[in-house]
């Protein structure tokens, strides 16, 4: 359970780090971008080395960025095997009896690997530099604009970091429970079906219970320092773009212009 | 039947930014049929030491042997679960645990995981509930109709059920008011003099080590600094200052006594025995 790095901020002191959460926002959205471009293996490639700096640049460790990566092999194992019975497109690589295993099957798992693993590096990357707070201001200019059409973007900046903040106090509390229930004999691994849902009954029940209590907590708290919804709030900190910020985009945007290029030419 | 520590190292998060030490090369022998304080400051680290009793966590290093069991790194205990039965561990605020419908379901909810059959696990969780002062007429009330205080009660009870023969209590009493702390108390001292059974208790509370503990083992930064019985452990207040722990009451009465030249035995610590003391100074006057 600790090894779960989901949305976890990480204190460390580095180029991505200091970068405006405004232009680390509109940064991944230009590379989720990006990675949709159909410019074949070499137009990932320069996804991937320019990530690959970045990554220096933050100072992640790896193990980070696989630790996060992992959950979602089962399911790329699960595509593959989808993939090479549907799709009969390019050549007959290999043939087991009546079975054919084409090149296409293949190729295209490989892109859905990498556009998965480039896309989980780059949320990856956002969520570890930036501190839920500033990653909801960032959210919050960002949606300025759509205040003017009455959108409440306030609220759900507010809706937004409130769930990234309570990811880890969650598990936290989840952890707590598994351990109390693990002192009365619960056994998560073993056991027979009916014995494991009670186990997973008695982890959830009490989760919801606490999590409501906290809500409620919290939403008192709140209020005790003077938040009100839909209230107009100033703000202490202020975002400031940088000539960083700027290189940064620029960069990006080349990356974005490049492909695009890439691809038509 | 002994509890022994050997060494035991804990680290949480190794090999990352959130690396943190919390035991550091910890022996310890904890006698079997006492009730012995486990106290230190925040963050000493004495919920990560309760919880390597029955094998939540596995020693960085070292090990330890509880009963029959051994518990080392990097390796579960074989049979863990007799482990856990053996081994009754309630956890802080443990009213969080209760889940379901009923408390005499969930009393029953250990026993059951232990092979009990239904019937006879809901005759051991009525009788952990009267012993915990359940009254009989709530069995059938959902646990959240009860009080913090009650509720903390069936949890107890929910451990109880598992007959343990050591019992570890991570700061049963915090949160609950000062007559429901003390009736919470006077339930484990009754427990360890009926039963026999042995009991550690994590508490910042130096007036219950005072009234009902035997020993007292002093954590600081993740290492054991003082493990000794209880009338050594108050009568090294300079200890005590500099841990900045508060003394209780008795104590520093004493101690102000002896401020203006009034001195007491140092073995004198109950109020009954401090007054008869007072009597008979008096009397010689």
């Amino acid at each position: 359970m600790n090894n779960i790095t989901l949305g976890k901020y990480i204190p460390l002191n580095s180029f991505v780090h200091k970068l405006d959460p405004r232009t680390k926002i509109i940064a991944m959205m230009i590379l989720l971008i990006a990675i949709f471009i159909p410019a074949g293996f070499v137009g990932y490639g320069i996804i991937g080395i320019f990530l690959l700096i970045s990554l220096i640049s933050s100072k992640l460790s790896f193990s980070f960025v696989w630790k996060s990566f992992k959950p979602s092999l089962f399911m790329l194992v699960f595509l593959l095997i989808i993939n090479m019975f549907i799709i009969k497109t390019g050549d007959v690589w290999l043939t087991i009896g009546s079975f054919n295993l084409y090149s296409g099957a293949v190729i295209q798992t490989v892109y859905i690997v990498l556009r998965l693993l480039l896309m989980i590096v780059i949320t990856t990357m956002l969520t570890a530099t930036t501190k839920p707070l500033d990653l909801t201001m960032g959210l919050e200019d960002l949606l300025s604009p759509l205040a003017k059409l009455n959108v409440p973007t306030h609220d759900i900046a507010m809706m937004i970091s409130l769930a990234l903040r309570f990811i880890p106090t969650l598990l936290e509390e989840a952890q707590r429970i598994l351990k109390a229930q693990a002192s009365r004999g619960v056994d998560m691994e073993s056991g027979s079906f009916k014995e494991k849902i009670q186990a997973i009954l008695s982890l959830i029940v009490p989760l919801f219970v606490s999590s409501f209590q906290k809500a409620d907590d919290l939403a008192d708290a709140m209020e005790a320092r003077g938040y009100v919804v839909g209230a107009k709030r100033v703000r202490y900190k202020k975002l400031k773009f940088t000539f960083f910020d700027f290189i940064t985009l620029v960069s990006v945007s080349g990356l974005l212009v490049g492909l695009i290029l890439l691809k038509v030419l | 039947m002994s509890i022994h520590f050997e060494k035991v190292d804990y680290i949480y998060s190794p090999n990352s930014v959130f690396e943190f030490q919390a035991l550091e090369d910890v022996s310890l022998d904890i006698n079997m049929g006492k009730i012995t304080a486990i106290i230190g400051a925040t963050g000493s680290g004495k919920t990560t030491l309760v919880q390597h009793l029955n094998g939540l966590l596995l020693p960085s290093k070292g090990f330890l042997t509880v009963n029959d069991f051994t518990i080392k790194a990097d390796e579960k205990p074989k049979n863990i679960k007799e482990l856990r039965k053996q081994v009754g561990l309630v956890f802080q605020f443990a009213e969080y645990q209760l889940f379901e419908e009923t408390l005499i379901k969930d009393v029953s909810f250990g026993p059951k995981n232990f092979g009990v059959k239904e019937k006879e696990a809901e005759m051991i969780a009525a009788r952990a509930l009267v012993t915990v002062g359940i009254d009989p007429k709530d069995f059938v009330k959902s646990p959240l109709e009860l009080s913090g205080g009650q509720k903390r009660r069936v949890a107890i009870a929910g451990i109880l059920a598992m007959s343990p023969s050591i019992l570890v209590l991570d700061e049963p009493t915090a949160g609950l008011d000062p007559q429901g702390a003390k009736s919470m108390m006077e339930l484990f001292k009754m427990l360890n003099k009926e039963k026999g059974i042995t009991i550690l208790i994590v508490t910042h509370n130096m007036e219950h080590v005072l009234e009902y503990c035997d020993e007292v083992v002093v954590l600081e930064k993740g290492q054991v600094i003082m493990h000794t019985d209880k009338k050594q452990f108050f009568k090294n207040d300079k200890y005590m200052e500099k841990a900045s722990i508060d003394p209780p009451i008795i104590i520093a009465f004493k101690k102000k006594c002896e401020e203006y030249g009034v001195t007491f035995d140092s073995d004198i610590l109950t109020i009954d025995n401090l007054v008869s003391e007072i009597v008979k100074k008096r009397g010689k006057r």
